[in-house]
């Protein structure tokens, strides 16, 4: 297992396509193999994703409040 | 979020079905009858208004201002609905709508904490030595017990071009390809300014992580 790495911000750009869905086959076949022998690529990835559970998972979602839907509709029929 | 109310009833829907009107836009220019107006209205831009007034909220991070941007680019979107070709990705559209009513009229009046500008803090960061190429150390554990809101501080302490990457790209789920359009950018400073701003937002989080107590290693 490697405990030090020298291509550490590549392979941090990579862990990211990859949680964002935007890597390719090869990228994601690397990362599997990274993660069975690179200790800073593990750390890295555990890191990323829970970075990312934490803003799509644990943020509160707004919604938009009844009366601006209502006042939005309204503004639109006067528009015709 | 299976429960959003869908905000596409066909109330608005007038009946009479006058046509012609044509507005002379930018864009190729659709001759939507005003029927064909108000249904694309319902049907593809209110389902989205939920998604738009978050976006609104996060990017002003404030309900009165994110209230009048999601009316004023609501009222925007229909006005122009003769640039917008039916049945393609109206949430983009709406979204590339309301990012520039932000940056055009409320960026200049919001009480931004940080008077940082993305072409300073571009510039900082663009310089070609690796010294902004770097990792954050930080540990998963350390930010596992985050609660929202000191997500959503974090988030907001970041200049605004940096804060909005990471909403579009992870609260709403944009694709890069998407959030290229979004903003007028190139689909390269997508991806590297993600990657910026994810390194600013650890930071942040890593303050907070120690500040609750958390010891963080130095092994560089």
């Amino acid at each position: 297992m490697k405990e030090n790495c020298s291509h550490q911000v590549d392979c941090l750009k990579m862990i990211q396509l990859i949680l964002d869905g935007e890597a390719t086959e090869q990228q994601l076949a690397k990362l599997q193999i990274n993660l069975e022998s690179c200790q800073p690529c593990i750390r890295m990835y555990h890191l990323e994703k829970e970075v990312k559970e934490l803003l799509t998972k644990r943020m509160e979602k707004r919604c938009c409040p009844d009366e601006l839907v209502a006042t939005i509709k309204s503004r639109i029929l006067s528009f015709s | 979020m299976s429960d959003t109310p869908t905000r596409d009833d066909d109330q608005t829907l007038p009946t009479d079905g006058s046509s012609v009107e044509q507005s002379p836009s930018d864009a190729p220019a659709r001759g939507y009858t005003d029927e064909q107006k108000y249904r694309i209205f319902n049907k593809e831009f209110m389902p989205h208004i939920d998604s738009m007034y978050n976006f609104a909220f996060r990017l002003t991070t404030d309900e009165d201002d994110a209230n009048d941007l999601v009316q004023d680019t609501y009222l925007k979107a229909f006005r122009f609905i003769s640039s917008f070709e039916q049945g393609t990705n109206a949430k983009a559209w709406l979204f590339r709508i309301l990012k520039n009513s932000f940056i055009n009229d409320y960026r200049k009046k919001s009480k931004e904490p940080a008077k940082v500008d993305y072409q300073d803090v571009e510039t900082t960061y663009n310089s070609e030595d690796a010294e902004t190429e770097h990792t954050v150390d930080l540990r998963a554990e350390s930010v596992s017990d985050l609660i929202g809101d000191e997500v959503a501080t974090a988030l907001n302490s970041l200049p605004v071009d940096f804060r909005t990457v990471i909403i579009l790209c992870d609260i709403e789920g944009f694709t890069y390809e998407e959030m290229a359009k979004i903003l007028d950018i190139p689909i390269g400073t997508v991806r590297s300014r993600l990657h910026r701003a994810r390194n600013l937002l650890k930071e942040k989080l890593r303050d907070y992580a120690s500040s609750m107590g958390y010891k963080e290693e130095t092994d560089e």
